[in-house]
């Protein structure tokens, strides 16, 4: 008998996200089947990958790969405007690290306006991160959906804690995009869904960020955590959970031994650089091939090779 | 896959002869579909049945073995597509290529770089598995040859890709013994290239330039009798790769088609040439997507490390807790003159709290315990995390020769076992740390433990306190008769224990709410103040238990002291209740038993499980007591096959110690909804076998609603309580005082004739 291979397209479908405005804006989400399963149903919109930069410059991504892509740069809109021309990067994402309460502490209107001098010197679409601080963010996200409106930016993320004050200025008072942040569990990522929904934001508004970990620290929750929300999403059509997913990558991944370790420290591992690269393949490719649509990297190499192997999949 | 009996009915000669002893062919193959009687019992059923009967049982994936020696390995037996849905049992290997296309210096250089990346991780050996030796268009055997002989003598296993027969026939001479694979069988030489690899007893890879072309090549050399197989799914692209992957995949294990299920091969130096980064790429996506064996142009330390630490993270069964293996870790440059730190050998807990240790970038000897791969507080309660493990685990590792500094920080979340520590470790000055991994790094950076330390050992010195070595005795005799507590206090009660007749067929619901991981009640049994212990037991007995459960946590230093304490004031206090006995200390148990009434029934020894506590079915059959009997081992059982394989295996013992039957009440071991809500229907379907088998049945039935909101619970609690009910549960460990779970099980109880109904029925 001919070997007949069946075809696992669902009904259906994850939400189709846009982000940005215009020629350069950006659709992530949108497809009926497992990822990089194209021979179920076609693929319209291929997974994105976002590159993250800080507002404290450089930091722990000081790298030689680095240094040389933001030589000269000395400013956050500088480093934006050479990050968006790293080969497969779709959209910038921009980290208010120094925000943090326990450390620079910087205040929201010295990052609204390293914000706005970024949003007037690129043209691709625009994530945010913050520093982690519930609260901080909160107080920041709303100055800056203000301060960008009309941008159709990504907020990322709003958790338990601050998903009321993030949901209404951000999607209900400026019409901009926010993510869900949950910490690996199925059940807490569509609770979270469920209230944000509850307060009145448009779903079709939201991508999840269900949690991430580097490969080898305990992704194997992330990866079954992907498969779960996968599953539930196409094949139960469970609604509350078909919104896109983000998973920030290289926050991670840079921060893992692998990664830091000198190289006087350990001669036979061999290039300190390298070994953050793979690190950053690694776990993204891991977590596109579970579900995420987008994924946020860092090193010109990683995101090079990544974006090399979604295009080689599409 | 299971067979339905109506599909077998259809293979069956359908004459009712009765000569297999059943009445009809129907019944006779319902019977073999349940598993109750063999096929061969039919004299009349045909070859052609048979043999679709026990391919219909076979498994949808083969297992296929390589290689000899140490050097073996397992590939593909895979039941699963996710590893959430059970478990993924093979993990994928690498391979590195050479071949007769390099020329000499390359092909050294390759296998010495390969020797170099040997190393451990979590107690796996990560290393490159096979040697993947190409025999490329136009080379000879002349030239193929003396390439198999240098990679045979990595000792790694073979993969020979070759396709003409001769020079594999050559190939296969020289490393046979080794067991490789030949990776060779195409549409064209189907026929040659299977007798030469059954002949030579070697797995044989099948290619294809499609995946229907693949699946014909093996269809046709399973015709020939030889299931043997891998299939290198490599096609054209990556994207084509991975759809062949997939389907075959899928078709194996989703629609169990066997032809397809067989372990793969996917060459990502194929698909990628000179392109590490995608081709570590594209390894890490067929880890996840089906690849059985990858062949990776290079492999130094910058992939290995990412990609053998993201196998290991997906290769984890979800089922068993990862473990680190217990001994000393020097953090931040620390020698044995830096302070210790402990902890347990659950691997998340030792990332967290390695991590935190690191950041704070001060010298710490970080010394990991065996406590069984449990967090914290779990092995604390299960007893596996106590001051004996502690000291067992450090006179095992020779802590005290190895680490000439004495501080040593426990855990903030067991601050209890401070003193029983010290007690076994006198030289030590013990020191409580933070509850949580994130305080660790301002608690070292304000040399908090620096401090605490020098308080200890000022307080020793200036009580003039000598450190005495201290001699465990595991099993010292204990004289129950000279036990010393204090006087066992009887007040009268405004509640009484109505009574219990063991012979009654209604739900036997046991109090929980006597546990010493409760505040309150910790704080009493430490101080043997039985007010809370009464108050907690009216309360329960007043919402209709039957049964309390007397939790006394690990108690190591006064275990039976403590005990017969709680046994007696209970019963004194309240007409001889029942209790259950909850502790890891056996003695304690023990002591327990001998001052216990059973006018209301039998003491219940909570709890034995198939493995490290199995000898507590001894304890409980020595003791003419009940046991519940938790259908596990080490971790969750992965699924009923194995629940029952753990019930069967105690209940031998069991019965083999006297006991009846009926003394083992088996705990399918509750699951939490939030987390394992697809394994809920396996646990009932487990109370049922029990059922089915006539076995009493019990567990912590209120841990499926753990983290649940308040208000939520008990309406979980009672719809679960209600289907286990209807499934055959006979008792569950419960909080009595869960007005709508009390209400649910009596209800129950009416519905199943247990109980003879009456309009005031709740009330009584």
């Amino acid at each position: 008998m001919a070997f007949t291979p069946k075809a696992q397209a669902f009904s259906a479908h994850i939400n189709a996200v846009t982000l940005g405005t215009g020629d350069n804006s950006v659709v992530i989400g949108g497809e009926n089947v497992l990822p990089f399963y194209t021979f179920d149903a076609p693929i319209e919109n291929a997974p994105k990958i976002g590159i993250q930069i800080s507002d404290l410059g450089l930091t722990q991504l000081n790298a030689p790969g680095f240094q040389e892509l933001y030589a000269g740069c000395s400013t956050m809109a500088e480093m934006a405007k050479k990050a968006e021309t790293v080969e497969g990067v779709s959209f910038l994402c921009l980290v208010f690290e120094g925000a943090d309460p326990n450390g620079e502490d910087k205040s929201v209107d010295e990052c609204v306006a390293q914000l706005k001098e970024v949003a007037a010197a690129t043209t691709k679409p625009l994530c945010i991160m913050g520093c982690k601080n519930v609260e901080k963010d909160a107080a920041l996200f709303a100055a800056m959906a203000d301060a960008i409106a009309g941008k159709n930016a990504l907020f990322l993320s709003a958790k338990e804690e601050n998903y009321k004050q993030v949901g209404a200025s951000v999607v209900m008072a400026q019409n901009h995009k926010m993510g869900a942040e949950s910490a690996v569990d199925i059940n807490l990522a569509k609770q979270l869904n469920v209230v944000i929904g509850q307060l009145g934001v448009d779903t079709q508004s939201v991508l999840m960020n269900i949690g991430t970990a580097a490969a080898g620290y305990g992704f194997e929750y992330v990866s079954s955590t992907l498969d779960r929300v996968k599953a539930a999403a196409l094949a139960q059509n469970d609604t509350q959970l078909q919104m896109p997913i983000i998973t920030p990558v290289s926050t991670e991944t840079w921060n893992t031994k692998e990664a830091v370790v000198s190289e006087e420290d350990m001669p036979e591992w061999g290039s300190r650089e390298e070994r953050g690269i793979e690190m950053e393949i690694t776990t993204a490719v891991a977590c596109l091939a579970g579900g995420s649509d987008a994924v946020v990297m860092a090193h010109p190499k990683a995101i090079a090779s990544v974006a090399k192997m979604i295009n080689a999949l599409m | 896959m299971a067979l339905k009996g109506l599909d077998i009915f259809k293979l069956s000669p359908k004459t009712n002869c009765k000569e297999c002893g059943s009445p009809t062919c129907m019944a006779f193959c319902m019977k073999v579909a349940q598993g109750a009687v063999g096929i061969d019992k039919c004299p009349h059923m045909s070859d052609e049945a048979l043999a679709l009967l026990s391919e219909a049982t076979a498994p949808p994936m083969k297992t296929i073995t390589v290689g000899a020696g140490e050097c073996e390995h397992k590939l593909g037996g895979e039941t699963v597509l996710f590893r959430h849905e059970k478990t993924l049992v093979n993990k994928n290997l690498f391979a590195m290529p050479v071949g007769t296309c390099l020329d000499d210096a390359t092909v050294d250089a390759r296998l010495e770089a390969m020797k170099k990346i040997d190393y451990e991780r979590i107690g796996e050996r990560e290393y490159v598995e096979f040697v993947y030796v190409n025999c490329c268009d136009g080379a000879g055997a002349d030239k193929y040859l003396p390439v198999v002989k240098k990679a045979a003598a990595t000792g790694r296993v073979l993969i020979l890709s070759c396709t003409d027969v001769d020079i594999a026939k050559q190939a296969l001479e020289v490393c046979k013994d080794s067991k490789p694979i030949l990776n060779g069988c195409t549409k064209d030489n189907v026929d040659a290239m299977n007798a030469l690899a059954t002949e030579a007893g070697v797995v044989l890879g099948v290619r294809g330039a499609s995946v229907e072309e693949m699946y014909d090549v093996v269809a046709k050399l399973e015709a020939a009798g030889n299931k043997n197989l891998i299939i290198d799914v490599t096609g054209a692209d990556a994207k084509e790769t991975l759809k062949n992957a997939v389907q075959l995949r899928r078709a194996a294990l989703k629609d169990g088609d066997r032809t397809a299920g067989y372990p793969s091969i996917v060459n990502v130096a194929k698909l990628a040439k000179g392109d590490t980064h995608l081709q570590t790429a594209l390894a890490s996506l067929f880890t996840l997507k089906y690849g059985s064996i990858i062949v990776m142009e290079e492999m130094g330390y910058p992939e290995a490390l990412a990609l053998y630490g993201l196998r290991q993270n997906i290769y984890t069964d979800p089922q068993k807790p990862m473990k680190v293996a217990p001994g000393i870790y020097p953090l931040n440059g620390a020698t044995p003159d830096d302070p210790c730190m402990m902890t347990v050998d659950f691997a998340l807990t030792y990332f967290l709290v390695s991590g935190e240790i690191e950041r704070s970038k001060v010298p710490i000897n970080l010394i990991i315990t065996d406590a069984s791969g449990m967090s914290v507080l779990t092995a604390w309660a299960a007893g596996k995390f106590s001051s004996s493990t502690v000291k067992k685990g450090f006179d095992e590792l020779e802590i005290e020769k190895k680490i000439n500094n004495r501080t040593l920080v426990i855990p903030g979340k067991v601050a209890v076992m401070k003193g029983e520590i010290a007690d076994k470790l006198p030289e030590w000055n013990v020191v409580v740390g933070t509850r949580e991994a994130v305080e660790i790094v301002k608690f070292l950076k304000d040399g908090e433990h620096v401090k605490a330390a020098e308080a200890v050992a000022k307080q020793k010195a200036e009580s003039g306190f000598v450190a005495k070595k201290v001699e465990v005795k595991e099993d010292a005799p204990i004289d129950f008769d000279k036990l010393v507590y204090p006087e066992i206090k009887v007040t009268e009660q405004s509640v009484k224990f109505k009574g219990y007749d063991p012979s009654s067929p209604k739900f036997v619901t046991i109090g929980e709410r006597i546990h010493c991981i409760s505040p309150v009640i910790r704080e009493a049994m430490n101080n043997y103040d039985p007010e809370p212990i009464l108050k907690r037991a009216a309360e329960q007995i007043a919402a209709g238990a039957t049964y309390l459960d007397v939790n006394i946590g690990p108690a190591e230093s006064n275990g039976p002291e403590l005990m017969t304490w709680a046994v007696r004031t209970l019963q004194e206090n309240f007409n001889n209740v029942p209790l259950a006995l909850d502790t890891a200390n056996k003695k304690a148990i023990e002591a327990g038993i001998r001052v216990y009434n059973r006018t209301n029934g039998k003491p219940i020894v909570n709890s034995a499980d198939a493995g490290s506590r199995i000898s507590y079915i001894d304890l409980a059959a020595a003791n003419d007591a009940i046991v519940i009997a938790l259908c596990s081992a080490d971790g969750i059982a992965k699924d009923n096959d194995e629940r029952m394989h753990h019930c069967h295996n105690m209940l031998d013992r069991g019965i083999g110690l006297g006991m009846e039957a009926d003394d083992l009440w088996f705990d399918p071991l509750f699951l939490v909804v939030k987390g394992m809500q697809d394994k809920q229907m396996d646990v009932l379907n487990a109370i049922k076998m029990f059922a089915d088998e006539g076995l009493k049945s019990t567990g912590g039935l209120s841990n499926n609603s753990n983290g649940a909101p308040k208000n939520v619970r008990p309406i979980m609690d009672s719809a679960l309580v209600a289907m286990c009910m209807m499934q055959g549960l006979t008792s569950a460990i419960v909080n009595p005082c869960d007005l709508r779970l009390m209400e649910t099980i009596k209800s129950c109880d009416i519905f199943k004739n247990h109980e003879l109904y009456s309009d005031s029925y709740l009330e009584i």
